[in-house]
């Protein structure tokens, strides 16, 4: 087998740079995320391919939080496009978890399949090969399993890495994937090394059912109580790796300027409220089910599978302490005649 | 089932440019807007009954209903005044270019309906989007039986496509126009009424009927209670839901009800179809 060993790893990072911008873990002060490998500051920021999690997953890279679509200009009565800003330069996303990764196939599903390909995803998520790193601990917040993401064998990855102590197994799965690893073969080498144990999942729970029972519980009196303490924020949809709601704005400088999206959340009042002043989802209340009902059963319902990736950021980050796994474990328990 | 392409674009967000060519002010806040293509030839796309577009100007993007085709000439779009997006539109003149994509979302059921007698019920700007449905019948009359429109509004200014109203479509075959405004007022002697309760009254008979409504959300509610009563099966009952847009190909997230997106899914349901999802609309 192919392997990587830890003491190349600056040299395998600054070879991919060469061809591609790569992003990689990394710790920034005190946010943390994936970030471009050439933007890391010695003595000051960190490498952090052994965290589980970092605070920010990848999603950016191929769906930033703030991005052009095309210029506009107007002159009296005319207006003209002249410029769309789909980016398809080449990108590596070093060191994913399964979790992150599965996110990124949510999105994929949503931009690129339903009669409609949103090309300025498509730009991106084309040209970005992806690296994934398996995961053998899970950490406290952990679940994704239980989610159907198999950590060991990371879908949608182009490589796979295993971190053996001193060395990674170096596994590449798809022609991308072969073609990165083409340009760094010199530095990987071939041994024999032992794959690492699995550890348990310490955060147990079980979604088989809940989206179907889920069905039936839209005016179910758990939205009262499981949404009382939400404060609305936000922040759940911010650093979920498979939140993908967007917006989209313009800004214009007097007769110049451009369209862009960014990122959205179905937290907010404006989100769904209509120019006459109409609000389908007036309070908290109708926005936390709905943002919990979107993830567990809505999307399940459309896609197959649900819009959570059981990465568990929402868990740790939350100012109210509200946890998806509790809201669907009291699904799981609910009595529907309550 | 969502996997048939209904646009041709390569970049399904990036509008085409049309141009204006008329204006006509239809009520003190609802103008139609009468666009074709800037090389002045033909339409950028064409559109079926009930389907809409995404229409902007340096201000904003909005989606709205599409009021008429007329064939390779023209698309017509009735907008009322309502933030800040329509406020921009409503200031602009004949020869300004806008943005425009589409077409998006289904279309009212113009096949399903073939044979039938028709009863449309629409309320202020409701009859916009409805407005496509009729002169589809009207354009196609022989494929429909009986037509009858019942439509309502605050006040008698507030009536949109007045000489259709007043003049044309009582004039068309086999066609009844039935129009009340909210309140009473001078010179005015026709009904007096909220179109739900107007409906009632009417009493249409709901046999061989599809009914097809479209207005504000506390109207259609009460429309459709009217029906049930009247004894229309869900079937029969076809409306348009509403939620506020921005990509209007399923992607952004905000036009859910359920797993529905209306810009895609929608925005035309039956009964049958609403019963199945949750209470939100």
């Amino acid at each position: 087998m192919k392997i990587l060993n830890k003491s190349k790893l600056e040299e395998v990072l600054n070879r991919l740079g060469e061809n591609a911008d790569v992003y990689v873990p990394m710790s920034k002060g005190l946010q943390s995320g994936f970030y471009p490998w050439k933007s890391l500051e010695g003595g000051k920021d960190e490498l952090m391919l052994d965290a589980l999690n970092v605070y920010q997953p990848p999603k950016s890279v191929v769906f930033p939080q703030t991005e052009r679509m095309y210029s506009l200009y107007q002159e009296g009565k005319g207006l003209k496009i002249e410029e769309t800003y789909e980016n398809d330069e080449p990108r590596v996303i070093f060191g994913a978890r399964a979790c992150d990764i599965k996110g990124i196939i949510c999105m994929d599903e949503v931009f690129l399949t339903g009669g409609y390909e949103e090309s300025f995803y498509k730009a991106r998520r084309e040209s970005t090969t992806i690296v994934a790193n398996a995961c053998y601990e899970p950490g406290p917040s952990c679940f994704c399993a239980a989610m159907g993401v198999d950590p060991l064998n990371p879908e949608g990855a182009d490589v796979i890495i295993r971190d053996t102590g001193d060395a990674y197994i170096w596994e590449a799965l798809t022609e991308k994937g072969e073609a990165l690893s083409s340009t760094i073969k010199d530095l990987l080498e071939e041994k024999e090394l032992s794959v690492p144990e699995a550890k348990p999942f310490i955060q147990q729970v079980d979604y088989d059912g809940v989206a179907e029972k889920l069905k039936g519980m839209f005016e179910h009196p758990i939205w009262d109580r499981t949404s009382e303490a939400c404060l609305n924020c936000g922040i759940c949809t911010y650093i979920c790796p498979s939140c993908y709601c967007f917006d989209i704005q313009v800004k214009m400088y007097g007769h110049e300027g451009y369209r862009f999206r960014c990122w959205d959340s179905c937290m907010y009042e404006e989100y769904t409220r209509e120019a006459g002043g109409g609000n389908p989802r007036p309070t908290g209340r109708e926005r936390f089910r709905n943002r919990f009902l979107h993830k567990l059963e809505f999307f399940t319902e459309r896609y197959g599978h649900p819009l959570c990736t059981g990465c568990g950021r929402c868990i740790v980050v939350c100012p109210a302490g509200i946890n998806i796994t509790s809201i669907i474990s009291e699904a799981k328990e609910a009595d529907l005649d309550a | 089932m969502h996997d048939d392409h209904k646009c041709n674009c390569e970049q399904p967000l990036v509008p085409g440019i049309v141009e204006v060519i008329d204006i006509k002010e239809e009520t003190p806040d609802i103008k139609s807007f009468y666009v074709k293509n800037i090389d002045g030839q033909g339409v950028p796309f064409n559109v079926l009954p009930g389907q809409c577009a995404m229409i902007s100007t340096p201000v904003g993007e909005g989606m709205f209903s599409c009021t008429w085709q007329e064939e390779q000439e023209w698309l017509q779009f009735a907008i009322k005044r309502v933030g800040l997006m329509t406020d921009d539109l409503h200031r602009i003149e004949v020869g300004q270019q806008l943005g425009i994509r589409g077409p998006y979302g289904n279309h009212f059921p113009i096949e399903e309906s073939k044979g039938k007698d028709m009863l449309f019920i629409a309320g202020g700007i409701g009859l916009a989007p409805l407005r496509s449905f009729i002169k589809y019948c009207f354009k196609h009359r022989e494929d429909y039986g009986k037509i009858q429109i019942i439509y309502g509004s605050r006040s008698y200014a507030d009536l949109c496509f007045k000489d259709e109203l007043f003049d044309l479509w009582p004039k068309e075959k086999d066609t009844e126009v039935f129009v009340t405004i909210d309140r009473p007022e001078e010179g005015w002697d026709g009904e007096v009424n909220f179109v739900p309760t107007y409906l009632e009254k009417l009493n249409p008979d709901p046999a061989n009927k599809m009914a097809v409504t479209c207005g504000p959300p506390v109207m259609i509610k009460f429309v459709i209670q009217a029906l049930e009563k009247m004894g229309y099966s869900d079937e029969q009952i076809i409306t348009t839901l509403e939620m506020r847009m921005k990509c209007g190909i399923g992607k952004c997230g905000r036009c859910n009800i359920g797993s529905q997106y209306i810009c895609l899914d929608g925005p035309v349901y039956n009964m049958v179809q609403l019963r199945q999802l949750p209470p939100e609309w």
